[in-house]
């Protein structure tokens, strides 16, 4: 089974008039077993309280779900530890588990919490939910495939709206499926990101813009990784010019050139002309160039330099939308696995006792790079050298 | 019409050495002489490779200026303006 991508994100807005959310989304991608978990959990009422419960149980349930601990034992475990409403007599916090391998084979557990949608491309698909025998923890199992998209969500969603004369039932789950086809009928490839803004919105909307509970929506979106080039340096020896120049031209994806004599190598093995921009620049780094075929063309060292800095802290978001270390960085976020070639030939003109050995430079702000993007990004990186 | 073109090398080393500030000469161009003049920007022209050269390195017409700083291309397109010299 192929390996899939599993695109995630999530979002909330508070009940109006509260500050915190009393609903928690946790995620967790355990790489050496090619799995993920993410847990939603909803705690009784909102605000702080709320909160709280609901951190305590979607910890819970993630690291129980980790250890792989039986989910009977797991729920029960969890309404022990936490209060059950005095009052009411209600659970303290209703939670949603999903457990997925990147090849799909997917298992989802739900208490409380209102059932989620599986879309696969635009159509929305019926799955048979298997109650436990305490009749209120379903587990249904089932395999995703790429362009599935599983959504969650908190009763602040599917309840939007409730009460009012054309939504007496609040949002209702035939309406809300119907509305999230239309949209990946519209964007195929909408992203995780974008579909969950789009789904909260709509809630909030349909609320009047005062949201009579928590909202949170969390979308997966299983989809084949998008694979990046980044290409820097010229090849150690002159006859591998054109292997590189190939490596580009029929690399499946976006590719970027970081490097003068890297771009003028390209060029000159295409009979391609290279383009400088003018119109934009930084004076703390060279402009950006056009090579025909070539998403994007920087200068080197010092670019790839600002942009480990900017990724390092993280507020590559602050500089000039034309910078391009923020260009590079745009590239380097927006796919999945990426792919670093590096030319390994000493520049002459950078040999200079008086200047830094370039070479190692490169070498090294490229594995920082890689770095980062593994472990802060939760990116895949490869390294190669010609 | 011809223009004067001016060529700016905007690679790694003229950068450092310099040559940050030349990408904005557009802005410090004289009113009259904008539709006159034509700037361009060039990776690395290779002129650092010959230790006996200072750069950063901008051509006028093909003509080399080295150390170039924004009055010193100036200068230079002004005398070219002045002699009517254009490059094909
Ligand atoms: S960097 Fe300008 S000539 Fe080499």
């Amino acid at each position: 089974m192929k390996k899939m991508f599993i695109d995630i994100d999530y979002g909330f807005t508070p009940k109006f008039g509260q500050i915190v959310c009393g609903d928690v989304f946790l995620s967790e991608k355990i790489k050496n077993e090619n799995r993920l978990i993410a847990v939603l959990s909803d705690g009784l009422g909102s605000g702080i309280k709320a909160n709280i419960l609901a951190n305590m149980t979607a910890t819970m349930a993630l690291n129980f779900t980790i250890n792989d601990q039986p989910i009977e034992r797991s729920a029960a475990s969890i309404r022990d530890t936490l209060p059950v409403d005095p009052q009411r007599k209600i659970a303290f916090a209703s939670f949603t588990i999903v457990d997925t391998e990147f090849d799909g084979q997917t298992r989802i557990i739900e208490y409380g919490n209102p059932q989620f949608l599986v879309f696969r491309k635009d159509k929305l698909l019926t799955i048979d939910h298997q109650f436990l025998a305490d009749g209120e923890v379903s587990i249904t199992e089932f395999q995703t495939q790429i362009e599935d998209r599983i959504v969650l969500f908190s009763d602040g969603v599917s309840q939007s709206g409730i009460g009012r004369k054309d939504m007496p039932f609040g949002w209702e789950t035939d309406q809300m499926g119907g509305v999230i086809s239309q949209i990946i009928e519209k964007d195929s490839g909408i992203s995780a990101y974008e579909l969950r803004k789009r789904i909260i919105g709509q809630s909030i909307l349909n609320d009047i813009g005062k949201p009579s509970d928590d909202i949170t929506c969390a979308v997966l979106y299983f989809r084949n990784p998008r694979k990046l080039l980044v290409c820097t340096g010229p090849p150690y020896s002159k006859n591998k010019d054109e292997e590189m120049a190939a490596t580009i031209r029929d690399f499946e994806g976006r590719t970027v050139l970081c490097g003068g004599t890297t771009a003028l190598i390209v060029a000159r093995e295409w009979g391609e002309e290279i383009e400088v921009d003018m119109k934009h620049f930084t004076s703390d780094i060279p402009p950006i160039s056009y090579i025909k075929g070539v998403s994007l063309v920087t200068e080197g060292i010092l670019t790839l330099c600002k942009a480990a800095e900017l990724l390092k802290h993280g507020n590559y978001e602050d500089v000039d939308r034309h910078d391009p270390a923020r260009l590079v960085i745009q590239e380097l976020l927006s796919h999945d696995h990426i792919d670093f070639l590096v030319g390994t030939k000493i520049n002459e003109a950078h040999q200079d006792p008086s200047l830094p050995v370039e070479l190692e430079i490169r070498r090294n702000v490229i594995k920082k790079i890689a770095y980062l993007l593994e472990k802060k990004y939760l990116k895949e990186a490869t390294l190669k050298y010609i | 019409m011809k223009k004067h073109t001016v060529v700016i090398c905007t690679g790694t080393l003229c950068h450092v050495l310099g040559g940050s500030e030349l990408p904005s000469l557009g802005q410090s161009l004289p009113e009259a002489w904008r539709d006159l003049v034509n700037i361009k920007g060039s990776p690395c022209m290779g002129y650092c490779k010959d230790g006996a050269m200072q750069p950063p390195f901008v051509e006028v017409n093909g003509e080399l200026i080295q150390e170039a700083s924004v009055s010193k291309v100036l200068d230079c397109l002004e005398k070219h303006i002045a002699h009517g010299t254009k490059e094909k």
